[in-house]
Formats: structure tokens, sequence, C-alpha cells
């Protein structure tokens, strides 16, 4: 059903035309008499076809235009105006102004029959266009989600080969990734950032992928030479990730060479201090460590939270940048949450 | 207005396509609005303003053309086109003659209703 606006001051054109809309199929007239009050109901209402009079009080039908097309979405409905035979001026500046065709007076059913009907195909073609764009803009939507959550799941399968290998398990990256995100949260970073580290964060020790077993899976300690090539799974991560296209894959690549950099410079794989060490980096640093330590291994109890806290406490300003880590701590109750959301036993998806 | 109105209904009949209903229905309308429309004649001429005489008589143009009354149609734009030009002076009289022919054809409609 279409909805046909007719505007005019006369009763007897109202009338008239309102019949000729009804003759016309599938159509509702709307009436108005006033200008402004039907201005004021197309502030609320899309009509399909405008009909308006010329010559009327307080608004003639080009100022009507204009302050038809001015709202917002009704730039392409269709506006017939109705005009005498000899307003060739106003019929210049109507159409310069917004109008998409004319009526004459007296009015002629053929005429206005045809004319209408143009109008109204051409709102249909901008509906069905209007209809296919944003059937299309859906479908892009939902294949990006696709394609974004197929990101993801490698992102996390990726994550999950390396802690494979490793005496840590698939919650630790759950829990370190949450924390990362309350840390950014904490510091005021804005909603998609805080997305980013979440999903960037399960990658920072990829490059334990490659470290040998004898040295990764070693129960003791490891020799001097050993850490060496332990230390070599920052680069080794970022070797891995960096130059995607992907900006979880780079997020992910700066977060794996930067999380063992200490605040004060001692940390490595570049021995960066204090700002210099990226954000994800000195962020995941605390998320990471915080986890470790509470977190039972075979060759380690968890340390009571307590004692992790005061760990993270007395590394401000030496291993951990002061900043996130009062930000983990502000968000504190999140912290135990989470921690009781990711237990060791169960691997959810994030 | 040198010559009278003579309604000729094949004429508007086919401007609204044959349509019968429309047509008794237009003809209703005008007899209803005719004292409303030599009213609003007045009023706009008491105001003393061109652009209010100008409008009402452009309206009753378009009334006496929708009923196929040219010469009626003509002196309403004759007034239209005076006002226009803000020459009020013999515009009274002027009106006096429209809303006259108004009536006129009033009584033809009124008589062509009463026909059937």
């Amino acid at each position: 059903m279409n909805t046909v606006l007719i505007i005019d001051d006369s009763d007897i054109n109202l009338t008239l035309i309102k019949a000729l809309v009804q003759k016309l199929g599938e159509c509702q007239p709307v009436l108005f008499e006033n200008p402004l009050a039907a201005l004021d109901w197309c502030r609320d209402h899309v009509p399909d076809l405008v009909i308006v009079d010329y010559m009327m009080p307080d608004m003639d039908g080009l100022r009507f235009i204009g302050a038809f097309r001015a709202l917002h979405g009704r730039t392409e409905i269709p506006i017939l105006m109705i005009t005498a035979n000899d307003q060739k001026d106003v019929r210049y500046e109507a159409l310069l102004g917004g109008a998409n065709d004319f009526l004459t007076k007296p009015i002629d059913r053929v005429e206005f029959s045809a004319r209408a009907r143009n109008m109204l195909s051409l709102r249909q073609g901008q509906k069905f266009l209007a209809d296919r764009a944003q059937h299309l803009s859906e479908l892009v939507e939902a294949r990006t989600c696709e394609i974004r959550d197929r990101e993801r799941e490698l992102i996390f399968r990726i994550s999950r080969a390396a802690e494979f290998r490793d005496p840590e398990t698939g919650s630790h990256i759950q829990r370190m990734a949450h924390y990362s995100q309350i840390i950014a949260r904490g510091l005021d970073l804005d909603a998609a950032a805080q997305k980013l580290i979440l999903e960037a964060a399960p990658m920072h020790d990829v490059g334990k992928i490659g470290i040998p077993d004898y040295i990764l899976l070693k129960p003791g300690r490891l020799t001097p030479e050993e850490f060496e090539v332990m230390k070599g799974h920052a680069r080794l991560g970022h070797e891995l990730l960096k130059d995607s296209h992907s900006e979880i894959m780079r997020a992910g690549a700066e977060v794996a060479l930067s999380h063992h950099e200490k605040f004060d410079g001692s940390g490595y794989p570049r021995g960066l201090r204090g700002h210099a060490i990226p954000l994800f980096g000195r962020i995941v640093a605390v998320a990471d460590v915080f986890d470790a330590l509470t977190s039972e291994r075979p060759y380690k109890k968890a340390w009571p939270l307590e004692d992790a806290v005061r760990f993270l406490e007395d590394g401000r300003g030496a291993h951990f940048d002061p900043l996130c880590v009062e930000a983990f701590l502000a968000g504190w109750d999140e912290v135990l949450d989470v921690r009781q959301r990711f237990q060791d036993e169960e691997v959810p998806m994030i | 207005m040198a010559d009278a109105f003579v309604l000729n209904r094949g004429n508007i009949l086919e401007r609204l396509g044959g349509d019968e209903e429309i047509f008794a229905m237009m003809l209703d309308m005008y007899l209803q609005d005719l004292e409303a429309n030599c009213a609003s004649l007045d009023a706009a001429l008491a105001t003393g303003q061109p652009a209010a005489v100008q409008r009402e008589a452009h309206t009753v143009k378009g009334l006496l053309a929708t009923f196929s009354d040219e010469s009626g149609a003509a002196a309403a734009y004759a007034v239209e086109r005076q006002a226009k030009a803000g020459e009020m002076a013999g515009l009274a009289e002027a009106i006096a003659a429209v809303q006259a022919r108004l009536r006129e054809v009033a009584v033809v409609l009124a008589a062509a209703r009463s026909a059937g």
C-alpha cells in the first residue's frame, strides 16, 4: 500500500485528488489543508508520494518542498506539484527546489493517473534498491561475522597449540586474556581496544611452538644457555604473527614480542624501558604473571592471592607499569569472577 | 461577464475519465463551498493586502476552470494578476463580478444536479 500525501488548501481539490488517488488502487491518501500541519506529520511519517498545491496560505508549495526535502531521509521521495498553466516561472523554481513533476489545473484524470503512477513506480524502484542494499549490507555483515568468528577460533587454536607443548593450560590463556581486558578497561581504553586485547592476548606465548622440547618441557631449572633459547619465544611469536592483514594478528605479534619486557628496562628481548614498551605488552605482562603465580603447575603450588597481589605491588615501576597494576587491582571483583569462570579443567571459547 | 455559463458536462467528464461519481461529488462540493468562497474573496479585499486577494482569486480561478468555465476563470485570473501587480483600485468591482459568476455557475450546477 502506497501512502500518498495530498496538500491543498482548497476542499474541492483535496476531495478530487483524494478520489483520483483512490482510483489508482493500492494507495492510501492522507489529506492536509494546511502545509505546516502536513510538514509536522512528515516528521514522523514517510509518504511514498507527495502531491502539493503551489498557492497556499502560511507556506506556499515551493517553501513546503524545501522544508520537506530538508527532513532526514526525504530527499528522494517523489513530489508532484500542482500549478496553473501560466505559472512557468514557478515550475522552473519548483524543479530546481526538488519537485519531480507537475500537475496542471484543472486536473485531468488521465494525466493525473499517468504522472502519479510514474512517480509511484519511481518510489517502488527506490524502495527495491534500498531493500536490496539493506539485504546486501546484512549479508556482508553476516559473512564478516563468520570470518571474524573463524579468525578468533583459529587464533584460539594456534594459542592452544603452543600451550599443548607447555605445562600451562587452556584456561590460563582464557584467564590472562580476560585479565588483560580488565586492565584495558581500567585504563579507559575504548571498547574496540578492550576487545582487541582480549582476542590478541592469548597469542602471547605462541612462539613456544619453536622451542625445543628438552628446554620447554624440562622439569628442572634451565641453564643460562637454555634460558637464552627459551627467551627466543618472544621473537619467534612475533615473526609468526607480524605483517598480517588481521588487526588481531598484528596486535598478537606486538604482545608476543613485548610481554616479557620490564618497566625498568631489565626484561627481554629488547630491554625496552617504561612507555617505550608497547601498552598491550605492559598490560599482558601483569595479566600473565598474575595468572602464572596463582595457578598450580606440576612443578609448583599456586600462590595465595594476597602473595600474588603483593608481588604485583612490589613490582610496580620495576617489573610492571604501575598504572597497569593499579587498573588490575581496581577491577579485583572482576578478576575473581574470571578465576571462577575459567577453572583449569574446562576450556571454553572466548 | 459577456457570456452566460453553460455546463459542458461532456468536457468535464472527459477530464475526469468519465467518472460520474467524482463529477457528482465535485458538484456537491462546489455548491457546499459557494458562500465560503465568496466570503473569502470579501475578506481578502477587506485586508487591503494584494497578496491575500491574489491567493483567493487564484483559488477561484482553479475552481471555475475545474467546471470548464473559461470566461469565469479568465475574470478571476484578471483579478489575480491585478492583485499581483499591487493595483487595488477597481478590484472591488472586479471581485463582485467574479462572485456573481460563482453564484451563476452554482445555479446551473444545482439545476444539473436536480436533473440527475
